[in-house]
């Protein structure tokens, strides 16, 4: 491209920072009852961010260690990540409000992807040409629901060990390599040595983080390069 | 003096309404631009959802509970999202179950927690697939009612219901019969897999197609029938069926037979009123023994449970037959009503739905007589979005001949003179209510 088309281009788009959509593309007047259900897809991405700040700072208290030890007080089962989860609630301050900041987003977040997917699928927004962007879509939807799992195993309570009984269950019911894939993702095919915790941990705050933010950055281009979906 | 207040209201020239249209336009910019318009707005909804959720975090906490350990042994239940999973893993046992390939590499077990993973894999599956089974080009959810109605008995309702499995044994605690047996048996939550979503479904489908003026009966008599015969004939069978009711019920059989007569009588109404007369009568009809059977119902429930100790425990004795059954005794004649009512109702602002397909190719205004000779067409029809808008659009009310040319040239087959006579009969009737003088 010419600099001079260069020029041009930035200096036509210099106050247009979001996507257009379509009934802007070619300056339609038109009346579209559903739009306020068009802003899900920030209010997920929205809460993601605040996620991601409450979960760095989380990240700085919490320990991953599932393997259970005693209390010597009670003489009841404990372990490191539960303790750290006291001392978080406890000590470290604001920890409360952070800990609720995070445990509330995801649910917000997990919600809102859903509504989301509602959305785009009664106003037929996943329609040629949008069928890539609809699967990216269904992905992050399982990596957001991969997400508020994992973020449950995590504080290591009662939830924590019945829900990783459960997903340990599934995942051996698959054919032929059931043992194999709960060993890889569980670490053991029972709770009882709690290395659980570390390998979700890892998934938590890297694999999905990691998976998650790239398909999120790919999702938002497409809408960018495609415009919002709207029914004409 | 019309035309000039009129003309103040245009939104022209104001922000999101660009001053000129067409190729010939000069101002590249279109819409709001980003700051400060549109990120006063975007943070708006930024700042109310961070208030939300400190207000949440600071008021509900977090739920922490116990640490684990090896020998829990309560109810678990998982995050809200994932209920559904849990309860398609928990009906997992209806299918049969096998080994396939027992003693080579390959073997399959085909146990309850392998059908569950099949089960909670089956919705991922066709989201998958979606874009590439429905290839049609409609958009618009009351224009693909098939697509819609789908969507709301499987995503919504269907979801729903395996979400409500999954805590089957609060359930079964929560509601009980006197004798302590569960309300609401295992076999009726079964059900709610099936029923309810098919009933939510067909709802939804003769609603959307009667949202555009489609004439509906030939759907609505054998639904609002069929479920009628299923009601009746279940009913006949607690009466006259020996053994079907328990001698704990079998005292309160006129108290059980009050309740079923409201529930069944507005069926019938409905169901003669849907096939056999005139489309506004119906309507009446529907409405009216549906509005009094609510009433009525409730006016029982109030009654029997206020009205001393024994009225009560016949009341509870009722419920017992009626929850277990609920599918039936207690859904189908309120999808029946439903339904009667959403097939013969009249859409209300419904019609500028559908005219507000237009996007302005402007056909009509070339083919149009009346802009010929009208001075005021202000630069082009928009009839759809100024009708929408109650703003002067060019064929005032009483200028347009109804000579159809504009639904004839128009390539979304927009009846637009079909909505000027509406409209124009609307203002009759409301002279008419005045006393037919003049306004």
């Amino acid at each position: 491209m010419p600099y001079a088309d260069l020029t041009r281009v930035v200096l036509e788009t210099d106050q247009r920072q979001v996507p257009r959509s379509h009934a802007e593309k070619y300056e339609l007047k038109t009346i579209w009852y559903w739009y306020p259900l068009y802003c899900l897809g920030g209010i997920s991405f929205v809460a993601f961010v605040i996620l991601t700040i409450t979960g760095i700072l989380l990240g700085f208290f919490y320990v991953p260690d599932g393997r259970l030890q005693l209390d010597t007080a009670t003489s009841l089962p404990t372990n490191g990540a539960y303790l750290s989860m006291l001392v978080i609630m406890n000590n470290v301050p604001f920890g409360f409000i952070i800990r609720g900041m995070h445990h509330w987003s995801a649910h917000v977040m997990i919600a809102a992807v859903f509504l989301h997917m509602c959305r785009v699928y009664f106003t037929g927004a996943y329609k040629k040409p949008r069928e890539l962007n609809w699967l990216l879509g269904v992905i992050l939807m399982l990596v957001t629901i991969m997400f508020g799992y994992s973020g449950y195993l995590l504080p290591a309570n009662a939830l924590s060990e019945g829900a990783a009984n459960i997903g340990i269950n599934m995942t051996r019911a698959s054919p032929v390599i059931g043992d194999q894939l709960a060993t890889l993702l569980f670490g053991d095919i029972n709770t009882l040595s709690g290395v659980y915790i570390l390998r979700w941990y890892w998934i938590h705050v890297f694999i999905l983080p990691l998976v998650g933010t790239g398909l999120m950055v790919l999702h938002m281009a497409l809408v960018w390069l495609q415009g919002v979906a709207e029914p004409h | 003096m019309e035309i000039e207040r009129v003309k103040g209201k245009i939104m022209e020239g104001q922000p999101g309404f660009p001053r000129q249209y067409g190729p010939s336009r000069s101002d590249h910019q279109p819409g709001i631009p980003f700051f400060p318009q549109e990120t006063a707005r975007d943070f708006v909804l930024i700042f109310l959802l961070t208030a939300l959720l400190f207000f949440l975090s600071a008021f509900v906490t977090p739920f922490l509970g116990p640490a684990r350990s090896p020998q829990i042994s309560e109810l678990i239940v998982p995050d809200w999202y994932l209920l559904f999973s849990w309860g398609l893993l928990k009906v997992a046992d209806v299918f049969p179950q096998f080994v396939i390939g027992a003693g080579t590499p390959l073997k399959t077990d085909f146990n309850a927690a392998f059908w569950g993973d099949l089960l909670s894999g089956i919705p991922v599956i066709f989201l998958l697939i979606l874009p590439f089974i429905d290839r049609g080009r409609e958009a618009r959810p009351a224009k693909s009612p098939v697509r819609s109605a789908f969507g709301v008995a499987f995503l919504l309702a269907w979801i729903f219901t395996a979400s409500l499995y999954s805590i089957r044994e609060v359930v079964a605690q929560r509601w009980q019969t006197p004798n302590g047996s569960p309300l609401i048996n295992d076999t009726a939550m079964k059900w709610f897999f099936v029923i309810p979503p098919v009933l939510v479904g067909l709802t939804s489908y003769i609603g959307l197609r009667r949202l555009g003026y489609q004439p509906m009966r030939k759907w609505l008599f054998p639904y609002v029938a069929g479920l009628t015969a299923i009601v009746v004939v279940q009913a006949a069978g607690i009466f006259l069926i020996p053994g079907w009711l328990g001698p704990e019920v079998r005292p309160y059989v006129i108290q059980l037979g009050i309740f079923l007569l409201v529930l069944i009588v507005p069926m019938l109404v409905a169901s003669v009123a849907v096939f056999a007369v005139p489309e506004s009568q119906a309507r009446k009809w529907v409405v009216r023994s549906g509005v009094a059977a609510f009433v009525v119902f409730g006016a029982l429930v109030v009654f029997f449970m206020n009205s001393g100790r024994p009225n009560h425990v016949a009341f509870t004795w009722v419920l017992s037959v009626l929850y277990p059954n609920m599918n039936t005794l207690v859904l189908m004649p309120m999808f029946a009503m439903l339904t009667a009512y959403m097939g013969v109702r009249r859409p209300y602002s419904t019609y500028e739905y559908l005219l507000n397909e237009c996007y302005q190719c402007g056909k009509c205004h070339t083919v149009c007589p009346v802009t010929k000779v009208e001075d005021d067409a202000l630069g082009g029809l928009n009839l759809v979005y100024n009708t929408f808008k109650k703003q002067h659009d060019g064929v005032p009310l009483w200028t347009c001949l109804a000579c159809d040319a504009c639904s004839a040239v128009c390539p979304l087959d927009i009846q637009y003179s079909d909505y000027i006579l509406e409209e124009r009969a609307k203002v009759h009737a409301r002279m008419a209510a005045d006393g037919g003088g003049k306004e």
